[in-house]
């Protein structure tokens, strides 16, 4: 954007002839623009690739290799030309990037290599254009994650670090099973023990032959009854120790006992506690061995082992909704045919639809084509609005699902993706914070130069908005005090926001060297006012403290090199940055 | 099955649901290619028609160009780019009044060559030239003399272009007090309204006006 509106300055600056006519102060004194028929071709040679731009494009962004005189030290003198021994296809990127103000990232193009051109070159990756942005931070991490694996293989072979507490040991252990051979173990240990577990509950409700003292066949619990309560005991023994450590390990055991496997690990358990406490009540006991259903619960267990059932898990519940209006649309035509059906089987003679929420069954049964045929009309009605009834459940079961197939993928990439730009966008932010375009030099000190015209204009200032409260706090403090005479008061006033902002800026941004130049020339000069109109803080005797005139606000390149400074009572100037956020001039002090 | 054409199938399902769900649209919406290009006259004529050189208007015209491929700029492209300039403020009503002065031909877009001729007229012109330029900005409806109106407006809008946070606090009518002081200068015979022969013949008269137009020498 930098480039463009460069290009449109002396537009702008032309316009300005409209204020003069209307202004009653002389207008300040331009800048004088040393470097004007510099604008010659630079011939850069990348490794035998000859690109050409003008010198004003790459003096566009002053902080790189390309726009300051660092390439001098690649000039050569045999060929009158820049030479560069590096990647050509990778540094067209870089000089469009000059050009366009926009930074590329090819998709083709290896990461770190990438990543090499940008560094040599002095450009900030954080500048990359919002189209390329995604795709460069997901190669970025992959590349990251790459080497952060090799890494963890190699450190996997060494010692464990001692340096971990024995908590941080144990957790790392548990969330992690490849992480050492005790962990490993453990995970094999009570997978196995899930699984004999949820066999256990299936297997003893087998029927497995006759007692000799009773005429009915008994299940296996119940002839085996001991050696499947000792079962179930080590199992639920080695659970609640399982449960017990990760409580013990977890680096947060509110955030863990909150989490959906400890609710399940929970719920597996306290059956068994239940039965323990409880005696044989024959009250309780009918409540007891429904509690023994949760003990299937167990095999939800296994989702800490697999990943996929996690997944499915968090695509079910991402699709809350679309199920939802699948069960609503399918209620509403169970009882749209449930009541026909009875109303047309009422004739009948033993008919089986009895009511209309037996009429329910039948219509689910049908709808899903299922036909059990334990209800089946009997009238001709009935049978015609059966046909209607079987012919429209498969409409309508039919339809909703593909959609909810294809909301599950798309829902659960986009929820993946949409996390990922979450996180890139945060830190692309922060990143960009300490960076941007800035403007080259001389149209900085040009563009200052006009926006001090359209003070002069119209005999305001600009100040930034923090300036703009404490000057409205203060004017209704003038006021409460009652004070008429405002110019000694307000001309402090002046200094001391400055200074004030300064020192704000100074901390919260790092450009030492031009700092120290602002600091050590502050003029107090006293200006007459041709037009002294009456405003609150009527300045009579102008004096105007500071010959302050706010920067522009894009943000620069973090270096140390001090922004050129135009003599002779122009303005210098310096840059301070906020990312992306125009409402924030900030005064500075000029030489 | 009658073959429905794409569109009014669409628009039969955009129009059952009320929440259209744009992320399932796989369907692009027609963007109108602006295909206009508009090509400058060659520069040897714009050379002889105005007092660039060469070189400058190269400059200008790379940097034209940049801002709007097409060729030409229209107001709303107009409004963008002089709002770059002006970021604490609205500057939308100056630019387009520019936009209105610069338009001569008024086609309701700005060529490359109405763009240069102004530019030649501020940068290059006589001190005449560029009062009458001034004038012609400040005569919204070219009637030949400004009435307070219209000096209202086009005081509003620079003031406009201050924004909120001024020091001192802008006043409502400061706008207002700066034409009084303006008609005050200019008009010579007091009727209301200020001439083209009075405003020039009083900004002669004003010293810092006269200094204030020396500035646009040296502007490229």
């Amino acid at each position: 954007m930098a480039a463009g509106v460069a290009a449109w300055l002396p537009f702008a600056r032309a316009a300005a002839i409209g204020w003069m006519p209307v202004a009653s102060t002389p207008m300040p004194i331009p800048p004088q623009d040393k470097r004007k028929a510099q604008d010659g071709l630079i011939i850069l040679n990348v490794s035998g690739t000859k690109f050409q731009t003008w010198r004003n494009t790459l003096e566009r962004y002053p902080d790189t290799l390309l726009g300051s005189t660092e390439r001098d030290f690649f000039f050569h003198e045999e060929t009158n030309e820049y030479f560069f021994d590096r990647d050509p296809d990778i540094f067209r990127n870089i000089l469009n990037f000059y050009r366009t103000g926009k930074l590329h990232y090819p998709r083709q193009e290896c990461i770190s290599a990438y990543d090499e051109e940008l560094a040599f070159f002095g450009i900030i990756p954080e500048i990359i254009g919002d189209c390329c942005y995604e795709e460069y931070k997901d190669r970025r991490r992959e590349n990251a994650e790459r080497l952060q694996d090799d890494e963890d293989s190699e450190m996997n072979n060494d010692v464990t670090p001692v340096n971990l507490t024995f908590r941080e040991y144990l957790w790392r252990a548990f969330e992690n099973p490849h992480s050492s051979t005790l962990a490993l173990v453990f995970y094999y240990v009570t997978g196995f023990f899930i699984a004999i577990s949820v066999m256990a509950n299936v297997v003893e409700t087998v029927p497995c032959g006759f007692l000799p003292n009773r005429s009915k066949e008994v299940s296996c619990g119940e002839r085996y009854a001991l050696a499947f309560f000792c079962l179930d005991t080590a199992c639920v023994m080695i659970f609640t120790v399982e449960y017990l450590l990760r409580l013990i390990a977890a680096p947060s055991r509110y955030k863990f006992m909150k989490s959906v496997m400890s609710v399940i690990d929970v719920v597996a358990i306290m059956p068994y506690y239940i039965g323990l406490v409880m005696t044989d009540n024959d009250q309780l006991s009918g409540a007891f061995v429904t509690l023994r259903v949760f003990r299937v619960f167990r095999i939800f267990k296994f989702s800490r082992h697999s990943a996929g059932l996690r997944i499915l898990g968090y695509t079910l519940k991402s699709c809350a909704s679309e199920l939802g209006f699948l069960l609503f649309s399918l209620t509403m035509a169970i009882i749209i045919f449930a009541t026909v059906m009875f109303y047309a089987e009422k004739g009948s003679p033993a008919s089986k639809f009895t009511s209309i929420p037996a009429a329910f069954w039948y219509t689910i049964v049908t709808m899903t084509t299922l036909g059990y045929g334990d209800m089946v009309p009997k009238t001709i009605v009935g049978k015609v609005f059966g046909s209607i009834c079987s012919l429209s459940g498969v409409l309508v079961i039919a339809l909703p699902v593909p959609v909810i197939v294809s909301n599950f993928s798309r829902i659960y990439h986009q929820s993946q993706r949409a996390e990922k730009r979450r996180a890139q966008r945060a830190s692309k932010e922060a990143g960009q914070a300490l960076v941007a375009k800035p403007p080259s030099p001389p149209f900085e000190s040009q563009h200052h130069h006009l926006l001090h015209c359209l003070e002069k204009t119209t005999n305001h200032e600009f100040v930034d908005e923090q300036t703009f409260q404490a000057n409205c706090m203060e004017i209704s403090a003038m006021h409460k005090s009652g004070s008429r005479s405002s110019s000694m008061s307000s001309s402090p006033h002046g200094l001391s926001s400055c200074c004030s902002r300064r020192h704000r800026k100074k901390s919260s941004f790092s450009l030492p060297s031009t700092n120290n130049q602002e600091l050590s020339t502050i003029q107090i000069r006293e200006r007459p006012v041709v037009n002294s109109r009456s405003c609150l803080n009527a300045k009579l005797d102008e004096t105007v403290p500071l010959k302050c005139n706010e920067p522009f606000i894009t943000p620069s390149m973090v270096s140390l090199s001090a922004p050129v400074v135009t003599s002779s009572g122009s303005d210098g100037s310096t840059t301070t940055t906020t990312a992306y956020s125009q409402s924030n001039i900030v005064r500075v002090s000029a030489l | 099955m009658k073959a429905k054409n794409r569109d009014q199938s669409l628009s039969d399902s955009r129009e059952l649901d009320g929440s259209y769900d744009q992320l399932t649209d796989s369907v692009e919406d027609d963007f109108e290619l602006s295909t206009v290009c508009h090509r400058p006259e060659s520069m040897d004529k714009l050379q002889e028609q105005t007092k660039f050189t060469k070189k400058e208007l190269q400059v200008l015209y790379r940097g034209f160009k940049n801002e709007c491929p097409s060729g030409v700029v229209n107001e709303e492209n107009f409004k963008t780019i002089y709002s770059q300039f002006f970021p604490q403020g609205d500057s939308s009503m100056y630019a387009h009044f520019l936009f209105e002065a610069f338009d001569t031909n008024k086609n309701g877009s700005v060529s490359f060559e109405d763009f240069v001729f102004g530019l030649s007229i501020i940068l290059r012109g006589t001190v005449n030239d560029r009062l009458n330029w001034a004038f012609n900005l400040y005569d919204l409806n070219k009637d030949g003399c400004i009435t307070k109106e219209e000096m209202l407006d086009i005081m509003r809008s620079i003031y406009d272009m201050m924004g909120k946070y001024t020091y001192p606090t802008m006043q409502d009518d400061a706008p207002r007090d700066h034409v009084e002081s303006f008609f005050q200068k200019m008009d010579r015979n007091k009727d209301g309204v200020v001439t083209i022969d009075e405003f020039i013949e009083s900004c002669k008269k004003d010293e810092n006006i006269m200094q204030s137009m020396q500035l646009f020498d040296n502007v490229i």
